[in-house]
């Protein structure tokens, strides 16, 4: 019974020590992260003070009036001319010159086309089928043999 | 356990049970002896603790990085969150005699070495007033915001008695920039602008951790001050004032007035006024003429007549010829600059800027419609703007005589800040519709409605009149190439205690673009601008403020997303045939 109640008791201050130690180990570890954490912190702030005046100097040092006066006395930039400006690629082509005669033929790139190259093709004649319907009926879109043999027609 | 000592009881006879109440009478004494004083030590930390609460106060708590971060003043940014205002930490250059805790010299060198020093990273001090000051052995400021590189040179002299504390200073990145509109910061409370208006959210500890847009874009506002300011010192003009306003909405995306103060360091003489400018009775530097200023604006307001006639129906045709002759009318006589020839209509009368046709337009219609007009453009009351500074405008009051409206008709007999022009003629060009001015940024959707003025038809035309304006009339030198502009000049003597000053004009030039689609309005204003060789010798509008909005709309155009398009403009087909082009 004694003996019994004697390893009991052991065994109880074994538990215990057990998970004092373990609470002990955790309560450091829990503050020693805390106390990085709260050192972290005080870095972003130190951090984002700096970040701080570091852009409120490049602001002054660029400030509007400051870019105007180098654009006056160095650089002479003026703003864009109507016609420096391009509304739609149509009017980008528009630049391009008609091939002169005995110009050299244009390099060409050789790339596998890929079925997802083109627009999936929407018939008309669906359309007509339902005039109720929203949604168009969508033709597959072409395999890649179809496809060689689309752009071989076209040439 | 327990049985054990009732097992022995028994056994041993009523001596041992005596023995054993007593032994474990005095084990409980022992044991209540020992728990006793740990009980009072507790109670003694306990008491001691609170002692020290008593006595230190509380302890620090260590501040959330939030509280750190959060700016004693909250951040004002542009409609693209670039900083106009904000709070940091700024060296400051101290002077501490006790620094060096010796009971010696505070300095190490001499104050004429340490001054000499000092005077060559801060080329504006005064050698000898610093040599005297460090001499006087008083702590004190010897200069305050310093860049990080001059903090660091002074550190290299290094002497312990010039310290470098950081210092919670408002500052203002742009320097003079937009300063009437921001206004500026004393101790701690914001004055004049929107630091004035904004006080209660950006001191409010929920709200001052986020920035307050307001309507401003920094680029235009820079544009618009850097155009003023040529315009205005190669003319010599005292003043000039600009605004820049989105017509759908009310924004003020630019507003400046010229001369400006410096917000970062406001000195007396920018409130009250240089001695000269108070002996010239002149308006100080912190004075807004954009908002507050009243002026006679001028031929300005004549495409304001014309556009509540053709509202009203009295103007139906536009090919029909008004007598362009000097209008006698209650013993004065009122005339054009120079004669025009016998007979003009309504889109000849704009173009050439003819008083008289105007005064006989106005007439017709009657004192009272162009009197709803002006008040449905919200011309008789103080500007709608949150600034505090905002003046009344002058008027002839209730009951308009038949001279009073001949004269109002072309902006003559009635004052109104810049900003009132700018809101009536976004009305002009928007399809009709007066929305209060505003400095808070609008979000999409959410714009005042506003109040119907003109009809969308009437607005429709008076672009097409806007627009042959800058193409064959006055406002020739403010048709920037593609960006179809439309505007009407104004050049109005100022009046003094001696009737008009022919020498000392008001010119104005009221512009908007592009003009088939509308999409701000521009105002540029001299104040009493004089003839030079930049401006061949004149002084009306069309020869200062229209060529500044000339150069200021290409500038501006591209930030704010309205393209050149030399393919498109208004359609004025139908227009175009009603002008001669004999009369210059």
């Amino acid at each position: 019974m004694v003996r019994g109640s004697r390893l009991r008791q052991i065994g109880w201050a074994i538990c215990i020590g057990v998970v004092f130690a373990g609470f002990m180990l955790l309560t450091f570890r829990v503050n020693a992260v805390k106390s990085e954490v709260v050192r972290a912190e005080r870095e972003i702030v130190v951090l984002e003070r700096e970040k701080l005046a570091m852009e409120t100097e490049f602001e002054t040092r660029a400030n509007q009036q400051q870019l105007a006066d180098w654009n006056a006395i160095e650089f002479g930039y003026a703003s864009p001319r109507a016609d420096q400006f391009l509304e739609t690629e149509r009017q980008l082509a528009s630049f391009s010159a008609p091939r002169a005669a005995d110009s050299p033929p244009p390099i060409r790139f050789a790339r596998e086309m890929e079925a997802s190259d083109y627009p999936a093709l929407v018939s008309p004649l669906a359309e007509h089928d339902n005039p109720g319907d929203g949604e168009p009926e969508k033709v597959a879109a072409p395999t890649q043999g179809e496809a060689r043999i689309a752009l071989a027609s076209f040439d | 356990m327990a049985s054990i000592p009732i097992d022995s009881m028994v056994a041993a006879g009523p001596l041992r049970v005596a023995n054993k109440r007593l032994e474990s009478l005095l084990v409980a004494r022992m044991r209540a002896l020992l728990l006793m004083p740990a009980f009072g030590l507790i109670a003694v930390v306990a008491l001691l603790r609170i002692a020290s609460f008593g006595v230190l106060g509380a302890p620090d708590t260590p501040m959330s990085m939030e509280q750190r971060l959060l700016p004693p003043r909250g951040e004002i940014t542009d409609r693209n969150g670039l900083p106009l205002a904000r709070n940091y930490d700024a060296f400051a250059l101290w002077f501490n005699p006790a620094a060096m805790k010796d009971g010696g010299s505070p300095l190490v060198h001499t104050p004429a070495e340490v001054a000499a020093k000092l005077a060559a990273i801060f080329p504006e001090l005064d050698r000898a007033d610093v040599a005297e000051r460090l001499a006087s052995g008083k702590a004190q400021y010897l200069r305050r915001r310093l860049l990080p590189e001059e903090a660091n040179k002074v550190f290299e002299i290094g002497e312990p008695a010039l310290e470098l504390p950081a210092e919670k200073e408002r500052f203002y990145p742009q320097g003079s920039m937009a300063a009437h509109v921001l206004g500026y910061v004393k101790d701690g409370k914001g004055y004049l602008g929107m630091e004035a208006v904004l006080d209660d959210r950006l001191t409010d500890e929920r709200l001052r951790g986020q920035p307050s847009a307001i309507s401003l874009d920094l680029r235009v506002q820079g544009a618009l001050e850097d155009e003023l300011r040529k315009g205005m010192l190669s003319v010599n003009a005292r003043g000039a004032a600009g605004v820049v306003l989105d017509v759908d909405t009310g924004e003020v995306v630019a507003l400046a007035s010229l001369p400006a103060f410096d917000p970062n360091d406001v000195k007396p003489t920018d409130l009250i006024g240089t001695e000269e400018q108070r002996r010239l009775k002149q308006p100080s530097n912190s004075f807004n003429s954009v908002t507050y200023q009243v002026y006679e604006l001028g031929s300005t307001f004549k495409p304001i007549t014309i556009a509540s006639a053709i509202d009203a129906g009295v103007v139906r045709d536009l090919g029909l010829r008004y007598d362009a002759k000097p209008v006698k009318v209650a013993g004065r006589t009122l005339a054009d600059s120079h004669s025009l020839g016998d007979t003009l209509n309504v889109p000849e009368a704009l173009i050439h800027s003819s008083n008289t046709v105007t005064a006989r337009v106005a007439d017709k219609l009657g004192g009272d419609k162009l009197r709803d007009t002006m008040r449905s453009l919200g011309l008789d009351e103080r500007p709608y703007i949150e600034l505090p500074a905002r003046g009344q405008p002058l008027g002839p009051g209730e009951h308009w005589s038949r001279i009073t409206t001949m004269t109002v008709s072309y902006g003559h007999g009635i004052a109104v800040t810049p900003l009132h022009l700018a809101s009536a003629y976004a009305a002009l060009v928007n399809g009709g519709i007066w929305r209060p001015a505003t400095l808070l940024k609008v979000e999409p959707g959410t714009e005042v409605k506003g109040r119907r003025v003109f009809k969308e038809d009437t607005s429709a035309r008076m672009r097409q009149l806007l627009r042959m304006v800058a193409v064959y009339g006055t406002g020739r030198s403010a048709d920037a190439p593609g960006y179809r502009v439309g505007g009407k000049t104004g050049s109005a003597e100022k009046p003094s205690a001696h009737g008009y000053r022919k020498k000392s004009l008001v010119s104005t030039f009221a512009a908007a673009f592009p003009m088939d689609d509308p999409r701000y309005v521009v105002i540029a204003m001299l104040d009493e601008p004089q003839g030079t060789t930049a401006s061949s010798y004149q002084r009306t509008a069309a020869w200062n403020a229209a060529p500044i909005v000339g150069k200021l709309i290409p500038r501006i155009g591209p930030m704010l997303d309205v393209r050149p398009d030399l393919s498109r403009d208004v359609d004025i087909s139908d227009l175009r045939p009603l002008i001669r082009s004999d009369i210059e």
